[in-house]
């Protein structure tokens, strides 16, 4: 499986604060990968050292198996939607088109075209007056007909409503399977990268917490529940991920490699929200654990 | 990305033109009116003793002339004089263009972009970030340049006339100074183009640094207009070492400071603006000497009387062997001292557009 981002002990420092740190990070080719965390886990910003708009202050980062924004090559074979859609407001939708075709040498104009004809946008009209959906449209219009190996979506649906939202995201869909493109799409909105996303990575305190094609995460991961046996250990092979008790009742999401045989469990089906927000979890307690220590030093 | 520099500063370039237009339009309708009052004034064929008379007397007739004299329709308010307006109205175009262009084309140049977010759309197409900045560096700047000199040519041209009788020795209150003064001197010539260059670098290297549009602007016109002051105060008159001369004290001394009560010693003091041999040489300083060299400031004692009577002061104190000593800059310096000014804020310019492709192809974060 060869990658289409790399990194290694990435990290990006502001001032004295790291928004992310020691990341290393494999995201694989020929997927379209969901790239979900908390606010503030660092995905805008791995996104942003994607695309070289910052430079890493540690480790290493490899796009496309070359330095990111290396040249007018690299570029190119980049797409890039960044976070809330980016458009001059001055300009008009054509004149958004012009951009395109004259700063990028494989511009598709014969997509964009098509592409502005079927999503309803007006040619003449400014940039500053489209609905936020439709200037998410044609940001992607843009990042789409520059006929990229690899498309980076910066939060694209964040600031759109649920109708908006579910056209891009379907949208998108159809643009993918037509270009045989990879995606990477970071969201922090569950719902939206289970609708598109074949492939999942949780980042969560600059951590990678899980990665994998979201089938299989979903056929390896249980809902557990059953009366609360305090002090009790999992068998081997299998990990708790999250536990929440109530008085009587234990609810664990854990991670087996095989089935699971204990009869006093129940055992049910997880859904995406469920894992995501349980890696979650896990990263916030290990996180309040760090800090604990960190005061106590 | 010729395409998008356009496209992006098409606005601006209008406004700069129909500026540069309605400037011109002014000039050209106002010029013809002082062409005839010239060849009227009997200068072009004046003796050596005649020309300063009848230059200072077309100043003045020029400064209460009207182009529409002999017309019925006069638009013009009694008692506003016209040429003059339309003098000082130029020179302040030339010296506010470099000013207006760093801040209105050069602060927000990167900054606007990075504000509102779309530097993340531009800077993500197949063209390096270096290169979108090369380009509107470049096309920005020769249109900074090329519209603040326009102005300045197209004022040099109208007050030719003014000009010439002015280098003759005509002088009228309301047309300030020879070539050399401040203001004359950074408004013509190539200087115009070097304080362009620079005030436009400048608010593209504050935009950048500050990373706010309207902030940047600010520091941009405060740094400009420093410099704009340093620039005739301290840093022109020592761009070439000056010519000393020692003088008598002849017709064009003035006496300043003379006090000949408050029970101490008399004082006075003397400065000239002439240097005899040296026609529209610069003045940088000149102040009175003794036989010795050494300065003086007291009157001598032989001299209070003369001065008390308010008659023959000065040419008692030549009498007493008090001289003038004068450091100048020769009218010949003038294209000199012009491209060394020019060339310093080109190479200020030179110096900030470096600093700009170092830190924008770096990071922006």
């Amino acid at each position: 499986m060869t990658a289409v981002i790399e990194t290694e002990g990435l990290g990006k420092r502001y001032r004295r604060l790291w928004a992310l740190a020691d990341c290393t990070v494999s995201v694989p080719a020929r997927h379209v990968v969901g790239l979900v965390g908390p606010n503030g886990a660092g995905k805008s910003t791995l996104l942003n050292l994607a695309t070289g708009m910052l430079a890493p202050s540690a480790g290493s980062i490899r796009v496309l198996g070359a330095k990111p924004a290396a040249g007018p090559a690299q570029l190119a074979r980049i797409g890039y939607l960044a976070q809330d859609a980016p458009v001059y407001a001055g300009l008009s939708v054509a004149d958004h088109l012009r951009l395109g075709l004259h700063l990028n040498p494989a511009w598709d104009a014969a997509l964009a075209q098509a592409r502005a004809a079927r999503l309803e946008l007006d040619l003449r009209q400014k940039a500053g007056t489209l609905s936020g959906g439709q200037r998410a449209q044609l940001a992607l219009t843009l990042a789409v007909a520059k006929r990229p190996e690899l498309l980076i979506l910066d939060e694209p649906v964040a600031s759109l409503d649920p109708l908006a939202r579910r056209e891009f995201l379907q949208d998108l869909m159809e643009t993918v399977a037509e270009q045989e493109v990879s995606v990477v799409l970071s969201s922090h909105l569950i719902s939206d990268l289970e609708r598109v996303c074949d492939y999942l990575i949780v980042l969560a305190g600059s951590r990678v917490r899980v990665a994998g094609p979201v089938d299989e995460l979903l056929a390896a991961h249980h809902l557990l529940s059953g009366p609360r046996r305090p002090g009790d250990t999992m068998p081997a092979g299998i990990e708790v991920i999250s536990a929440s008790h109530t008085d009587r009742q234990s609810t664990l999401l854990v991670r087996s490699s095989g089935p699971l045989l204990d009869p006093a469990w129940t055992t049910s089906e997880v859904n995406l929200e469920d894992l995501v927000l349980a890696y979650m979890k896990q990263a916030a307690g290990r996180g309040e654990r760090a800090r604990h220590l960190e005061v106590q030093r | 990305m010729i395409w998008l520099t356009w496209r992006q500063f098409r606005a601006q370039a209008t406004a700069a033109a129909a500026a540069l237009a309605a400037f011109a339009v002014l000039l050209v309708s106002t010029q013809p009116r002082m062409t005839s009052l010239f060849s009227a004034s009997g200068i072009a064929g004046c003796h050596s003793g005649s020309c300063a008379g009848l230059a200072s007397a077309f100043l003045d007739q020029l400064a209460s002339a009207t182009p529409f004299s002999g017309h019925a329709f006069d638009p013009l308010p009694d008692g506003f004089d016209l040429y003059p307006f339309v003098y000082t109205l130029g020179t302040l175009l030339i010296l506010a263009a470099p000013a207006i262009v760093g801040t209105f084309w050069g602060a927000p140049l990167i900054a606007r972009e990075l504000e509102t977010g779309t530097g993340r759309l531009a800077w993500n197409q197949s063209i390096t970030r270096t290169r979108w900045l090369a380009v509107k560096l470049a096309l920005v700047a020769a249109a900074a340049m090329a519209v603040t000199e326009a102005f300045s040519l197209l004022q040099t041209w109208w007050a030719t006339p003014i000009g010439r009788a002015m280098s003759l020795g005509g002088s009228a209150s309301v047309f300030s100074g020879n070539r050399f003064s401040p203001l004359a001197f950074a408004t013509h010539g190539i200087a115009p183009v070097g304080y362009a260059a620079f005030g436009f670098t400048l608010g593209v290297t504050a935009g950048l640094i500050i990373r706010r549009a309207v902030p940047a602007m600010a520091v941009t016109l405060a740094i400009f207009a420093a410099a704009q002051i340093m620039m005739p105060l301290w840093v022109r008159p020592h761009l070439i070492p000056a010519q000393h001369a020692t003088v008598a004290i002849g017709r064009d001394v003035t006496l300043n400071n003379y006090t000949v009560t408050n029970g101490g010693a008399p004082r006075f003091a003397l400065t000239t603006g002439t240097v005899p041999g040296q026609p529209g040489a610069w003045v940088i300083a000149s102040s009175a000497v003794d036989r010795a060299g050494q300065p003086v400031g007291t009157i001598p004692a032989a001299c209070v009387k003369q001065f008390a009577n308010s008659d023959g002061g000065l040419d008692c104190l030549g009498g007493q062997g008090i001289r003038m000593t004068v450091s100048y800059q020769p009218a010949s310096r003038y294209w000199a001292l012009q491209s060394a000014e020019a060339g310093i804020f080109l190479a200020l310019a030179a110096a900030l557009a470096g600093f700009c492709f170092w830190r924008f192809g770096r990071r922006l974060g």
